[in-house]
């Protein structure tokens, strides 16, 4: 072979390998689950302000994973992962808690952080935190690496002992839930991270962080400011 | 030796001067031009260091590199077919000597040096640093100050004044690692692992994991802020008290 063939063949064999790579990374970018969007619905009542409502439940049955729950039916979830809110304004909060609990790995998450007031309600009584062997889930928002945005976020949401009254939603049948409400507000437009700090994903080294919580599109997501 | 071969030697030598004289500039430049802004003891150390090892290399690397392109200059093949076999060198105690030397002196240097910037990292030299229980957990960092009460995502520290952070983890292994201040260590489950450092420039760093934890590794930070004896009092003393 001379050596224009030879440094031909070399050349295409770069250009061949490096757009296999490219097509190959845009189809495992495109390929994240995330689900539909959830914006956050202007308030009628109040001025640059707006209604998030999101829930957390003990399996997938609900939320948006599809038909039976999608791939792991058993596996904990919010009812949402990727949340659009506007920018500078209030964000009124409310989640809807229909899981069990137990305790949280770090006593730090049973403080309300960054709320406006520094404290939430659940069940209509207001409180600044919350026993850290009651809790059920937590949501937790706060910067991603590099954006320099510094807002953080974060709840506990109380341990569900279930009721007497049942409640259907689909074909799940979930205990009344423990509504937590909260506010805080959102600043110029950035992406965000959020997810749950309360070992409820199944054994990871026994730390309860693998499954669920170790998958995307169940216990975390983004928070688009736009 | 041959007149010919002085004087593609003395190409060889300028071409070991330039290489090295750019070698160095960049050694000097780089590191201060991308490197994160220095904002401790330990990091100026650090950069010191890697400038001074950078500097140091730069003539070993300069001649590597024109010793390739002294022999690619001068004693390529331009035949036919397979070339003929090299006339063998066995002995050239000058070249031996020089080159032995001075990659004993350069290493010896490298090593005490080395060696003496790490003892220096490690040591404490404060009777009364300011503790700061650092714990790491899937996917946050959380900081506390002994005596105060006070918990936080993110973390305060007074300027000129000696910081002993006790490094845990509530899960899995986690890596503490302050990059501005030239600090990281892993934070392991069960252990509390002790680190020095002494901030000595007003502003504002991050705080990453640096060991792979899991799905939210990536956002695994938190930003810290050096501020004045006076401002970390009133802050220390705004924060709501953790029970």
């Amino acid at each position: 072979m001379d050596r224009s063939k030879s440094l031909g063949v070399a050349l295409a064999s770069v250009l061949i390998g490096g757009g296999v790579l490219a097509v190959a990374g845009f189809a495992l970018a495109s390929s994240t689950p995330h689900q539909t969007a959830l914006h956050c619905v202007e308030s009628s009542t109040a001025a640059h302000t707006c209604n998030l409502q999101l829930s957390t439940f003990p399996d997938s049955l609900e939320g948006v994973h599809g038909k039976n729950g999608g791939p792991h039916p058993d596996w904990v979830t919010y009812s949402n992962d990727n949340i659009v809110v506007p920018a500078n304004t209030t964000i009124d909060v409310t989640i809807d808690q229909y899981d069990t609990g137990g305790s949280l790995n770090n006593p730090f998450f049973d403080r309300v952080y960054g709320t406006i007031g520094g404290n939430y309600t659940v069940n209509g009584k207001t409180y600044s935190h919350w026993n850290a062997n009651d809790v059920g889930h937590t949501f937790t928002l706060r910067g991603i690496p590099g954006n320099g945005k510094t807002l953080f976020v974060s709840v506990p949401l109380p341990y569900n002992h279930g009721s007497k009254f049942p409640v259907k939603i689909g074909v799940g049948v979930y205990p009344k839930p423990v509504v937590v409400q909260f506010s805080f507000k959102t600043g110029g437009k950035a992406v965000y991270e959020w997810n749950c700090e309360f070992p409820c994903g199944g054994s990871r080294e026994g730390q309860g962080f693998g499954e669920a919580m170790s998958s995307f599109g169940y216990m975390s997501g983004t928070m688009t400011v736009e | 030796m041959a007149t010919s071969e002085k004087k593609s030697l003395t190409g060889f030598f300028w071409a070991w001067g330039i290489i090295t004289a750019v070698g160095v500039v960049l050694s000097i430049w780089l590191p201060q031009r991308y490197m994160p802004e220095a904002m401790s003891n330990d990091a100026h150390l650090t950069m010191t260091t890697m400038i001074l090892f950078s500097i140091c290399a730069a003539p070993v690397a300069a001649g590597v590199y024109a010793g390739a392109l002294h022999i690619l200059r001068n004693y390529r093949y331009r035949g036919e077919g397979v070339p003929p076999a090299a006339e063998q060198i066995r002995e050239h105690t000058k070249l031996l000597v020089t080159w032995l030397t001075a990659s004993a002196i350069l290493t010896v240097f490298v090593l005490v040096w080395g060696l003496g910037a790490l003892a220096s990292e490690n040591s404490n030299t404060s009777s009364n640093p300011l503790v700061v229980d650092v714990t790491g957990q899937q996917w946050i960092w959380s900081f506390s100050y002994p005596g105060s009460h006070v918990q936080s995502n993110e973390l305060y520290l007074p300027e000129n004044r000696e910081v002993e952070f006790r490094v845990t983890s509530e899960d899995v292994t986690h890596g503490f690692w302050v990059v501005n201040m030239g600090v990281q260590v892993d934070a392991n489950p069960g252990t509390i692992t002790t680190i020095h450092t002494t901030p000595d420039k007003l502003g504002v760093f991050e705080v990453r994991c640096e060991q792979f934890c899991g799905l939210n590794h990536a956002f695994m930070d938190a930003v810290g802020y050096v501020v004045t004896p006076q401002k970390f009092t009133s802050w220390l003393a705004a924060q709501p008290q953790q029970s």
